[in-house]
């Protein structure tokens, strides 16, 4: 399906990054011990293990990069709401856990896959990223990456600002049925 | 096509699906369990409401929790129960086992069928002849439960053959943990495997179930064994008919074929932290352990048992270790109570625990201290899953863990044949 989504619907997104490792499980994101827990509670120990720091330092429109493999293990919604009400505007690593990434499209969280994003910045350099032309810069050291095209459904759902504001809007088919 | 593109064409009502397109399924079944129960029926009633299309295919299984452990799990357990007797969807509830395990056993997964789970380690449902992936909690709310349906981008395809037939001590679970290393954790992102070959073919459904369980934690988006008469003589043993099978069409090609020999492969061990970590079990030999488990998705099955049973009838449990036998069903129960081997593993030394997924994520049980160690059947290994970050876990075969039971630390189980 051609997406209905262009580049003056996405624009470069520009934030400080913070840097993960490959393979980060998603109870390493969200710990089973407040996985029920309300969200203000749960952003008090968001990535916490991984980086003591991040919970109270996150900042609106931050810019996760990380390696391979990113959000691997338990499939918790969760993990990608904490994420994205902890203010990160974007995550562009080397590739994802299919059901994380399923997960972060469906509510509204813009991911993408970068071969390189695993080294390409520290935490607190500035880094961009344009998720349609793929580019995904470290602004503070110039070293600039080119990211996997996003599927264009998955722009499609991005744009409507998640699943549920997409079946709301273009039924249960998703906009499929008349292909 | 081969069976779950056959499966996705038929459900989407299309002739033909190829990989990479995107299609909207008509879904057979889905599966909950009482923590993302939870997580979507919050979804559902704040942001869509309404009705569910097909309350009975909507099925929900309290597996990590047999108990209330708090207040605070006693409410969320008790709104989603109301949640399932509200609309007429099926729930079974704390001590019914675990669920992968419940849904196969209870007759919720058919071969030919399209389900979607929760869970991570819902492929696994694949070994019955079913296209299963997970799904989150939004596409639950969104689509799943008032649609009864739910997307998918075809995935591209691996076949996995796997030849030749392991020596005494080796088990599938043991091949399974070693395929897992040898793939490597993430490396088929968003594809699917078929497992077949000689010693596939050879095996019963409930260790083939080892093989499809593991596909996520390579990646896998789905996995599949091609259904055969193992699958259904299984499937006559549950009572299930009139299931439309589907099959590989003649010819049908992969986007790559690996081929592995078994014959040769030693017991295995996954270390920590991260599930591709395996190596023979010899090199870890003289690790002590304090734990020791049975239970998860990667056991609890009547196989791990009587593998159990078979090692403690020759030596009782050592005395300091905590050895926890875990049944992933009630059926499961059921038959070692009937063959006398809960009153055997009873008496020499293991604590049997309601049927549920045991110390999978320290839910109700299974937390361990800094320094701790346990070796078990689960198939998760990552550092806080159990307790302490600082505690380790170690996965291994029904054999193996009963073998270290005996001996207090991790031992080569073949000193048992």
């Amino acid at each position: 399906m051609a997406s209905d989504a262009s580049s003056k619907d996405f624009p470069t997104m520009r934030g400080r990054a913070w840097q993960f490792g490959d393979n980060v499980p998603t109870d390493q994101i969200v710990a089973t011990a407040v996985v029920m827990s309300p969200m203000e509670v749960v952003l008090k120990h968001v990535l916490e293990e991984l980086k003591p720091e991040f919970p109270g330092s996150v900042r609106q429109g931050d810019i996760i990069v990380a390696g391979d493999h990113f959000g691997q293990s338990s499939g918790r919604g969760v993990a990608a709401k904490a994420i994205q009400a902890a203010g990160v505007a974007c995550i562009a690593a080397e590739s994802f856990a299919r059901t994380f990434l399923r997960n972060c499209y469906e509510i509204g969280l813009p991911i993408i896959e970068c071969p390189g994003a695993g080294r390409l910045a520290r935490d607190g350099e500035i880094v961009s990223v344009d998720l349609v032309s793929g580019v995904v810069r470290n602004e503070t050291t110039g070293a600039t990456l080119k990211a996997r095209p996003v599927e264009p459904f998955l722009l499609t759902m991005l744009k409507a600002g998640g699943i549920i504001p997409l079946v709301k809007k273009s039924g249960p088919d998703l906009g499929f049925k008349d292909r | 096509m081969n069976m779950i593109e056959k499966i996705l064409a038929k459900r989407s009502g299309r002739n033909k699906v190829a990989p990479g397109e995107v299609v909207v399924c008509e879904v057979d079944c889905a599966l909950l369990h009482d923590l993302s129960a939870r997580s979507c029926r919050l979804v559902f009633e704040n942001k869509m409401g309404g009705t569910i299309a097909h309350p009975e295919r909507i099925v929900t299984v309290f597996d990590h929790q047999f108990s209330s452990p708090s207040e605070e799990k006693a409410i969320a357990l008790q709104g989603t129960r109301e949640f399932c007797y509200r609309h007429g969807m099926p729930l079974y509830d704390c001590g019914s086992g675990n669920i992968h395990n419940v849904a196969v056993q209870m007759g919720h997964i058919r071969p030919g069928d399209l389900v979607v789970g929760s869970d991570s380690h819902s492929p696994v449902q694949g070994v019955m002849g079913t296209f299963c992936a997970s799904l989150g909690n939004d596409s639950y709310a969104a689509t799943v439960m008032p649609h009864s349906k739910a997307w998918f981008r075809v995935p591209e395809t691996i076949r996995v053959e796997l030849t030749g037939t392991t020596r005494p001590g080796t088990t599938a679970r043991d091949v399974a943990l070693w395929l897992c290393s040898v793939i490597g954790e993430g490396k088929v992102n968003y594809q699917a495997i078929k497992f077949c070959g000689e010693y596939i073919d050879s095996l019963p459904l409930w260790d083939r179930w080892l093989f499809t369980l593991m596909a996520v934690d390579v990646g896998a988006k789905a996995a599949y064994v091609e259904p055969d008469k193992t699958t259904l003589d299984f499937c006559d043993s549950l009572g299930l008919a009139g299931c439309e099978v589907e099959k590989d069409d003649p010819g049908t090609t992969f986007i790559a074929d690996w081929k592995w020999d078994v014959s040769d492969l030693e017991p295995q061990i996954c270390f920590p932290p991260t599930v591709g970590n395996v190596a023979p079990i010899r090199k870890y030999a003289g690790t002590p352990i304090q734990y020791a488990e049975l239970g998860g998705h990667g056991g609890g099955r009547l196989l791990d048992v009587e593998m159990a049973a078979r090692v403690l009838a020759k030596k009782p449990k050592q005395e300091r270790v905590k050895f926890n036998v875990v049944p992933g069903s009630r059926h499961v129960f059921s038959m070692a109570a009937k063959s006398g081997d809960v009153a055997l593993l009873h008496e020499r030394g293991a604590t049997w625990f309601p049927a549920s997924t045991g110390s999978n994520q320290a839910v109700n049980m299974g937390a361990m201290a800094a320094g701790e160690t346990m070796i078990s059947t689960h198939v998760r290994n990552f550092p806080g899953r159990n307790g302490s970050p600082k505690a380790n876990m170690f996965l291994a075969s029904a054999l193996s863990v009963a073998a270290a039971a005996t001996a207090g630390k991790i031992i080569d189980p073949r000193e048992f044949l």
